[in-house]
């Protein structure tokens, strides 16, 4: 009896080293971790149930009949994150480049099939180099399988991407599909179709790092929510972003004690918007003092930094923030704006995280760039998401609501659960002396007329009671009592039922 | 007694005299600017009025508008606290002519001080002694180097309406001194409306040693011992104490009596402050200038001595006599001041102004072996603005000896928290703890000779060290424990008592164990244990408690993986890793930081006042790139390698940012 478990043993031990040491040391070289070593991080210690260990791949052809590594070049399983359940793929860049084939593809699917059935996150963490080559359509199969089931989990179960390495054509579009998508700079890069191809097509002369490094999806395609300096920051910062996340649509976002005072006040909001209406202030700042302990998960920190977005905790409940970050293009709604905040609201509407928005907007950024690029269609994301969001929304407009990003940022108009405004709000079609040059166009000639009327327009609207007069602020509240103020309404929102008509699916501006 | 006063200027000073004056049962009003609006001055004074715009040409330096807000208010006194119009003659005038009673000397005295030429003659008519130099003005460059070559190298170029270290530039040759009076010309110009200039003899390892004074309108004069102010940096004192480590009984008198004499000469009814520079090595010194008005660092002065020197100024001001003698001033103990300033002193101590997010001080009063006075004129929250001078706290200690005075310094500083811009909290602890400071031999090249580099922060000590791995292994204990409290879970946590971690700590790592209890944490570090003890919950910045039994204050900030962390001089992130994510971690080679030496990059926001290069021009290192003016002071950037000038993001008239890439080389 013994030596069979023994036997076991020593199977296992073959299985965990995967391509051996000599390429483990390699991986280390490059500055990455092992994919063991990466679920090892991720998971809470001793955790990890690893399945299908000794699933080996089916080839034939190209002599791949004697050239068989159990596991196949990926690691799958089941462990827990701070306790809580979470399903994961870990491809093993030691094992055949980490390259795809049916029997790996299948291993993923089971994982995928299992989130869905028992209501839990799924992270899977790219080291790969593509199809496995050798199998032909059974490894296209496969990543079809793959991709089926991502857009089948898409608002069912959170899924999470983590690029630690190469990942590049049909690799590439199972992360595409998920949440969110974070990447590790200097080792990992994602493209279509690589450097060589590039070159081949279109004479264009690129590096991986040019083409599909995490510098280029954080800050310019905006196709990763986030860029880490190593394997072991960005393991850490996925258990965090998990901590905020529920494991279904079925379930609550999980909840925790809180070090901090939900009743705090903090005076130092009073000051935080400038005297001078046109002088910036970080918005951020805002955020860190509302939120639990100073404790903000911002997503998408590099790209379209005119809106922040990102997790925090209030009294111990997660909350997605989205907020006009007024230190960059004054906090103006653009098309790489729009599209990032719209996917973040989404996703908080899908699993149940109540929705905080801060405003301060001086509208939508005019010019033939973002006109040429759809602004209209990109604009319209974001509103759309806003005013389909069934969870609670709670907005604090700071300064500016001007124009159509007024009604854009989660407006009473667009099913706004609680709406305040501090005293220095100010709500209106657009700046005073815009409004001025287009209502006294005839006085235009008599600056000392068109600073009266501006005056009159300010005197008017550069506040929130016009608003607040018709009931679409709830409150106007002092700024040092936010914290206390949001913490309150989302308490009165905890059981809110609202239900939108049925239909088979929407159908956003895309 | 006055009923009313009112107080021509801003921030702390005006603050502080709100104190005293509310002490002494008179009413205060302030004047401000648009940018003081809101200040914590505005708020404590029983009136206030608006007048004008934030610059200070436009407002406080405006003579009309203070006597206007006297004549609304009736206001029957003015303190003009220091800077601004405290030594303004004419003003001074003015508010006699106004029949408003000025609280300072009286017009004539001012003139005779006012002027750094016109003082030393009257000082050397007096029998003070003084340095040499050439005290009339100088015309061009040409003349001023052949000046600076007859009173030898090195020499000071100063502004003649010079004051708060702005328009002093130091030349060791003739090449510095053709580069440096042109500057100074032009800082002079913005900056007191008056471009006049003189050349004087640098003295080597001198240290700034200062007399205060005190008269009244009777004839009475009497000195208030001295203070030294020789730490200092761009000519800007940081560090002030009473009273000095270099003066003997004997020396002490001879300078009160010379500072004595010279106020005699002038007529001299009330606080002022006689300057001297002295030498380190034979105690010998000279006659500086004399300050008209209180001093930034008059709280020192007032510890060792029990005198409120702002009630002395109202009081001789509204005519009584000094109910002070020479004999009734003692020395008791000895203070310590340091001016928290809003500069990063690892950018050469350039001002970094911007909103202040958090600010907290120790409380005031007695401490264990020390007591704590903080003055000061904002408040979290409130913004340290570009249109004055960006200090933003006094903090004194005081104790029974200098060493009880130095420590106590250390351990306030240790318990302030300055958040949102650049500060010197670090550098004035590292100050503290410095040996040389520590002895007393000190000279006002003491920063430049001890920092040569400029301040980079202190390594830990070993007590820091486990310090440092003691709090950052509680808080990531703490946090870690709650974080497994979460709902939703598959089974309950199962009950940690220790968990074990490693700080990586200025590259070292040091293995921490930890077991939270209920006062704080037993550890072990390094194979040690140790004892914490504190009630820090996450979220706060400050951590204060004991460690094995000894208090401490630590300033903490949670970031990716790791924790920035300062204590006294130390400052910088220390990597907080479980003890299996170390050893991983441990195997990830390291990466090279970005190369940036190929750019020039603006250290603060400001005005780019020229641009010395062109695109396609090849630099040598250290070349002048180009001039940014911020705080009125002009800063030169240079090359820091030899290159090719390949693009140009701004041109003269631009306004920057801090860390804007200005020019990049090829």
């Amino acid at each position: 009896m013994q030596h069979i478990l023994d036997e076991l043993e020593a199977r296992r031990a073959g299985a965990r080293l995967g391509g051996g040491e000599k390429r483990i040391e390699a991986q280390h070289a490059k500055g990455k971790l092992s994919a063991r070593e990466r679920i090892d991080l991720l998971l809470d210690e001793g955790s990890f149930e690893e399945y299908d260990m000794f699933v080996e791949h089916r080839c034939v052809d190209f002599g791949m009949a004697d050239n068989r590594v159990p596991g196949d070049g990926v690691v799958t399983g089941w462990g827990t994150i701070n306790g809580r359940l979470v399903y994961v793929f870990s491809k093993d860049f030691t094992v055949f480049g980490g390259s795809l084939s049916g029997a790996h593809a299948s291993k993923i699917v089971k994982i995928q099939d299992m989130a869905l059935k028992n209501g839990a996150p799924v992270i899977g963490i790219f080291d790969a180099g593509g199809a496995r080559i050798q199998e032909g359509v059974e490894s296209l199969a496969g990543y079809a399988d793959i991709f089926m089931r991502n857009i089948l989990a898409s608002g069912v179960v959170p899924q999470i991407s983590v690029i630690m390495g190469p990942c590049a054509g049909g690799d590439v579009y199972s992360p595409a599909m998920t949440d969110f998508i974070f990447m590790v700079r200097d080792t990992s890069y994602m493209y279509v179709t690589g450097p060589d191809v590039v070159k081949t097509v279109t004479n264009e002369v690129v590096t991986h790092e040019e083409l599909g490094g995490a510098r280029v999806h954080a800050q310019k395609s905006g196709v990763v929510d986030g860029a880490f300096a190593n394997d072991v920051e960005a393991l850490a910062q996925i258990r965090r972003l998990i901590d905020f996340l529920p494991g279904s649509n079925r379930a609550k976002p999980p909840t925790r004690p809180s070090f901090d005072d939900p009743e705090r006040l903090d005076y130092t909001l009073d000051s935080l918007v400038p005297t001078n209406p046109n002088q910036p202030y970080d918005m951020k700042e805002l955020i860190e003092t509302v939120a639990d302990e100073g404790d903000f998960f911002e997503i998408g920190a590099n790209f379209g930094k005119n809106i922040l977005i990102g997790f925090g905790r209030i009294d111990g409940e997660p909350v997605g923030f989205v907020a006009n970050q007024p230190m960059t293009l004054a906090g103006v709604l653009d098309i790489d704006a729009s599209r990032k905040a719209a996917r973040f609201v989404r996703f908080c509407d899908c699993f149940n995280i109540p929705i905080v928005t801060f405003v301060d907007v001086p509208g939508f950024l005019p010019g033939t760039r973002q006109e040429y690029g759809g602004l209209i269609k990109h604009g319209a994301k974001l509103l759309f998401a806003y005013g389909e969001a069934t969870v609670p929304k709670v907005t604090v407009i700071t300064r500016k609501a001007y124009g159509g990003a007024y009604d854009v940022m989660s407006s009473k108009h667009l099913r706004g659960d609680v709406n305040y405004a501090w005293p220095t709000a100010e709500i209106a079609v657009m700046g005073p002396k815009g409004a001025v040059e287009i209502i006294f166009r005839g006085e235009m000639d008599d600056p000392e007329k068109i600073a009266q009327r501006t005056k009159e327009y300010q005197d008017r609207f550069a506040n929130p009671f016009v608003a607040a007069a018709r009931g679409y602020l709830d409150d106007v509240i002092m700024p040092h009592g936010t914290r206390r103020r949001i913490a309150r309404a989302l308490k009165t929102l905890r059981s809110k039922q609202l239900q939108n008509p049925w239909k088979k699916h929407d159908n956003i501006p895309l | 007694m006055f009923s009313k006063i009112l107080i021509a200027n801003r921030g702390e000073i005006a603050c502080r005299i709100i104190k005293t004056a509310r002490r002494l049962g008179v009413k205060t009003v302030v004047v401000y600017s648009d940018a003081d609006a809101d200040s914590l001055a505005v708020q404590m004074a029983d009136e206030a009025v608006h007048i004008g715009p934030s610059p200070a040409a436009q407002s406080y330096l405006v003579a009309d508008k203070i006597v206007a807000a006297c004549r609304q208010t009736g206001a029957e006194a003015v303190h003009p606290g220091f800077g601004f119009l405290s030594e303004k003659e004419a003003f001074a005038q003015r508010l006699l002519d106004e029949k408003i009673v000025f609280i300072g000397p009286n017009p004539p005295a001012i003139a005779a001080m006012g002027d750094k030429i016109e003082s030393k003659r009257t000082a050397a008519a007096a029998g003070v002694s003084t340095v040499p130099g050439y005290l009339g003005e100088i015309a061009d460059i040409a003349e001023a180097v052949r000046i600076a070559e007859e009173i030898g190298f090195p020499v000071m170029i100063k502004a003649s309406a010079g004051g708060g270290g702005k328009g002093i530039r130091v030349a060791w040759n003739q090449a510095e001194v053709e580069e440096g009076f042109p500057l100074v010309q032009n800082e002079a110009r913005n900056s007191f409306g008056d471009d006049r200039t003189f050349i004087e003899k640098f003295i080597v390892n001198p240290r700034h040693i200062e007399i205060q004074v005190l008269g009244d309108k009777h004839g009475n004069l009497i000195h208030l011992n001295e203070r030294e102010c020789s730490i200092q940096r761009r000519n800007q004192k940081v560090i002030e104490e009473a009273p000095s480590p270099l003066l003997d009984p004997e020396t002490r008198a001879k300078m009160g009596a010379q500072a004595l004499a010279l106020a005699r000469a002038v007529g001299y009814d009330s606080a002022g402050t006689v300057e001297f520079v002295a030498s380190g090595v034979d105690k010998s010194f000279y006659f500086l200038e004399m300050n008209t008005r209180l001093q930034v660092e008059h709280p020192v002065t007032e510890l060792i001595t029990g005198i409120d020197l702002v009630e002395q100024m109202i009081r001789v001001a509204a005519g009584e006599r000094l109910a002070l003698t020479q004999a009734d001033i003692g020395i008791n103990g000895w203070a310590m001041e340091a001016r928290l300033y809003a500069e990063d002193p690892y950018r050469n101590f350039l001002p970094s102004i911007g909103r202040l997010r958090r600010f907290s001080t120790p409380r005031e009063g007695a401490h264990d072996g020390f007591s704590v006075r903080v003055d000061t004129g904002v408040r979290a929250g409130d913004e340290i603005s570009m249109f004055y001078d960006p200090m933003i706290a006094k903090l004194c200690a005081h104790g029974p000896t200098r060493s009880a005075a130095i420590a106590g310094m250390g351990r306030a500083l240790e318990e302030t928290v300055v958040d949102g811009i650049g500060h010197n909290v670090g550098f004035i602890a590292a100050v503290m703890d410095e040996r040389r400071f520590q002895s007393g031999d000190i000279t006002t090249g003491y920063i430049k000779e001890q920092f040569p580099g400029g301040f980079v922060g202190m390594p830990a000590s070993p007590t820091q060290r486990a310090l440092i791995a003691a709090v950052t292994a509680f808080a990531e204990a703490l946090l870690s424990a709650r974080a497994e409290k979460t709902s939703d879970r598959l089974a309950p946590p199962r009950a940690k008592s220790c968990r074990d971690y490693v700080a990586t700590i200025e590259r070292v790592q040091v293995p921490v164990k930890v077991c939270l209890n209920e006062a704080g944490a037993d550890l072990t570090i390094d194979g040690r244990n140790h004892r914490l003890e504190t009630d820090w919950r996450p979220g706060a910045m400050l951590v204060t408690g004991r460690m094995d039994g000894a208090p401490f204050g630590l300033e903490l900030k949670r970031r990716p993986l790791a924790y920035y962390v300062r204590h006294r001089g130390f400052a910088g992130e220390v990597m907080m890793l479980a003890a299996r994510a170390a050893t991983l971690y441990a195997r990830l080679p390291e990466r090279a930081p970005a190369d940036t030496a190929k750019q020039v990059i603006s250290p603060m926001p400001g005005l780019v006042v020229s641009m010395e290069v062109a695109v396609g021009q090849d630099v040598k290192a250290g070349q002048t790139i180009c001039v940014i003016e911020a705080m009125k002071m002009q800063n030169i950037l240079r090359a820091e390698r030899d290159g090719k000038v390949k693009t140009l993001s701004a041109r003269a008239g631009d306004s920057v940012a801090a860390d804007q890439v200005l020019v990049e080389f090829a």
